[in-house]
């Protein structure tokens, strides 16, 4: 037997929970509990709550990968006892019978804890003696999805996080043919300190985070935060926000086709490119020549087009370093530009830009690789 | 049920060393019950501390004996509590693994502690006390060669576990306070056997069932290997001559060692077998588990 190997059953049920997850998780690492063979039978999951990531261990028995597996919460969360949760005992759970050949079970159960997880949470919130905090949960507790997670130091409430999903529009859709595996989000963090008095309530700290693969469409960096004004609560800064952000998402979104007629005035006088982003259209490979001399032309279009001229790097398909890789020119952002310019017209300028920069480009070349 | 705290939990360095060598023994996870008693003491009642009364009592649990089996067979139904030892709680033996209750810790310590058929009485006092303890044994991430093994007692109190320390009793000057509540048990396989000559056995017989006739004759058959070359009649041997004291004796502790020699060889046998059927057991799981 090899060294080292997952248990089949096992590794059918891990596998499942990674691929068809709605949210990412990630192992963090995988290790054995049995004496002598070393075969992995327990790993630290990594799963995202709250805009931040809880660890739980999740231990199967190598000797036995029938047996269901056992889960060991964080170290912060020793009261967390999903199966016990309030008085009554609910009969049914994930854990019952077990089915190891089943490899959906293992997500079953996961999506399950973290479902109880998050009624845990927000229970335990909801015992906090905080005028304030009470206030805001009354008003946000009809959002779906809204998740909470209180920070303690001794025992003692420090801070509670809020992670609000805004726009009640599926993203995912929005963008035809997207290739995105997991639901795109946008969240607003809202962290306030309790078990403080303060006379004037100090403005919670405030955080826009987006899901990762949301970047390719909308950077939510270059979303500025409106100010949080005295005496506001989360409820009304909510709705200003996502007014901003959905009109700036619909302008991000029609941008799309802004990128589009680029690329697409850009064929007529390169040719077919032979590498294109067809659903975000940030990024066109073209073939050029010449006379003699053919190269590629990369184009990136930032998501300030057409504010912002395409970038332009030209590489050779003639020339090679020391190491064999392709020379290719800088980054080319200098030339004549107008954002008011039809598509046709910036596709011209840019040609004519190149049959020059194309000559400099050969000789920088030449000089190179002697 | 009123979750009385626990102030205190003694466990024996020999049980204690048994636990920790079997489930470092074991192919993989195991768990099982702790054994054991629990006293109120009001004596123990000296402390500097102003605070304490001096009528303050002190739960002490005692954890004596414990079972164990793979973590993957579930817990039996726990056996009825005798005069000297109640089940106190159970423990789990997790390699490499935070010493911390796991989910399925947390279910059972809650369903022990609050199953009320389970509860016991402290000896001197009239409160009831459930099977609430747990004990955690763990080992460290990476492999090291002097600390080898970690572990950690609760008491399961109302969904919650309380962490409580744990002190070892061992013989010898330092323990002599707890001498006061120590209580022997040990516990002799049940044979009702007595010493007697082959005529006697024949008079009793006489107004038992056959059922129990045999029974007897086989336990007798069992004792008499045991005491074979150790008849009683040779005692009188023993009080002749010094020559024929010492040449007694001799023999008598050849014998011994014959016998211990022989029963060695039995373990030795044995334990080949149950290697045997484990590595068996241990193909077929493979088997099963599709890592062949």
């Amino acid at each position: 037997m090899a060294i080292d190997t997952v248990p089949p059953l096992i590794n059918a049920q891990l596998t499942y929970l990674i691929t068809h997850s709605p949210f990412p998780v990630k192992v963090e690492q995988m290790w054995s509990g049995s004496k002598n063979p070393r075969l992995l039978d327990r790993f630290t999951l990594v799963i995202p709550y709250c805009l931040d990531y809880i660890r739980w261990d999740v231990i199967y028995n190598a000797m036995y990968p029938l047996a269901a597996p056992d889960v060991i919460f964080g170290p912060d969360d020793e009261s967390f006892q999903p199966y016990f949760g309030g008085n009554e005992k609910s009969s049914k759970n994930g854990l019952a019978d077990w089915n190891s050949k089943d490899p959906a079970r293992l997500l079953a159960l996961i999506l399950e804890l973290r479902a109880a997880y998050v009624a845990y949470q927000r229970r335990r919130i909801g015992e906090v003696d905080d005028e304030r905090l009470k206030f805001e949960i009354s008003t946000l507790v009809s959002r779906e999805g809204i998740e909470m997670y209180m920070s303690s130091i001794n025992d003692k409430p420090e801070e509670v996080k809020f992670a609000v999903p805004l726009l009640d529009i599926d993203l995912n859709k929005l963008v035809a043919g997207s290739t995105w595996r997991h639901p795109q989000k946008i969240r607003l963090q809202v962290i306030f300190p309790v078990g403080k008095k303060y006379s004037t309530p100090p403005a919670p700290r405030l955080k826009l985070i987006s899901s990762a693969e949301l970047k390719a469409l909308y950077s939510i960096e270059d979303f500025k935060l409106p100010s949080w004004l005295e005496g506001m609560c989360t409820a009304e800064y909510l709705i200003i926000v996502e007014e901003m952000l959905e009109s700036q998402i619909k302008n991000a979104v029609s941008s799309i086709e802004t990128r589009r007629k680029l690329i697409m005035a850009l064929a007529p006088i390169f040719g077919r490119p032979i590498e294109a982003d067809p659903v975000f259209c940030r990024k066109a490979t073209f073939l050029a020549s010449s006379g003699v001399f053919t190269f590629l032309v990369h184009f990136s279009l930032s998501l300030q087009f057409p504010k912002q001229p395409p970038a332009i790097i030209l590489q050779s398909s003639q020339h090679f370093n020391s190491y064999g890789v392709p020379i290719k020119s800088p980054n080319l952002t200098e030339y004549p530009w107008s954002p008011r310019w039809e598509p046709s017209k910036m596709a011209d300028r840019i040609f004519d830009f190149l049959v020059d920069e194309s000559l400099n480009f050969k000789k920088y070349c030449g000089q190179l690789i002697q | 049920m009123d979750d009385f705290p626990i102030d205190k939990i003694q466990i024996s360095g020999a049980t204690l060393a048994s636990l920790l060598h079997r489930s470092s023994a074991a192919a993989g996870d195991i768990h099982g019950y702790l054994f054991g008693y629990a006293t109120v003491s009001t004596s123990n009642s000296l402390s500097d501390h102003p605070s304490t009364t001096a009528a303050t009592s002190l739960l002490i649990a005692t954890i004596t004996s414990f079972i164990s089996l793979p973590s993957h067979l579930p817990l039996p139904p726990p056996p009825p509590a005798t005069n000297s030892t109640a089940l106190v709680g159970w423990f789990s033996a997790r390699r490499r693994t935070p010493l911390r209750p796991s989910l399925k810790d947390s279910t059972t310590s809650i369903s022990l502690s609050s199953s009320p058929t389970l509860a016991f009485t402290p000896q001197n006092s009239t409160i009831t006390l459930p099977p609430s303890l747990f004990l955690l044994i763990t080992t460290p991430f990476q492999d090291q060669l002097i600390h080898t093994h970690e572990y950690k007692a609760f008491q399961c109190k109302g969904n919650a576990f309380d962490p409580k320390s744990i002190s070892i009793v061992n013989i010898g000057p330092s323990f002599r306070s707890q001498y006061d509540s120590f209580s022997p048990n040990v516990q002799f396989p049940m044979m009702d056997c007595e010493l007697r000559g082959s005529n006697a056995m024949i008079e009793d017989s006489r107004g038992e069932s056959l059922a129990d006739g045999k029974r007897n004759l086989k336990d007798q058959k069992q004792l008499d290997t045991f005491s074979d070359g150790f008849e009683i009649k040779r005692l009188g041997k023993l009080m002749g001559s010094e020559a024929a004291y010492t040449d007694e004796l001799e023999d008598l502790y050849d014998k011994m060692l014959a016998k211990f020699d022989g029963l060695s060889k039995l373990v030795e046998q044995t334990n080949a077998k149950v290697l045997e059927q484990e590595n068996r057991n241990m193909k077929l799981r493979y088997r099963v588990a599709g890592l062949e």
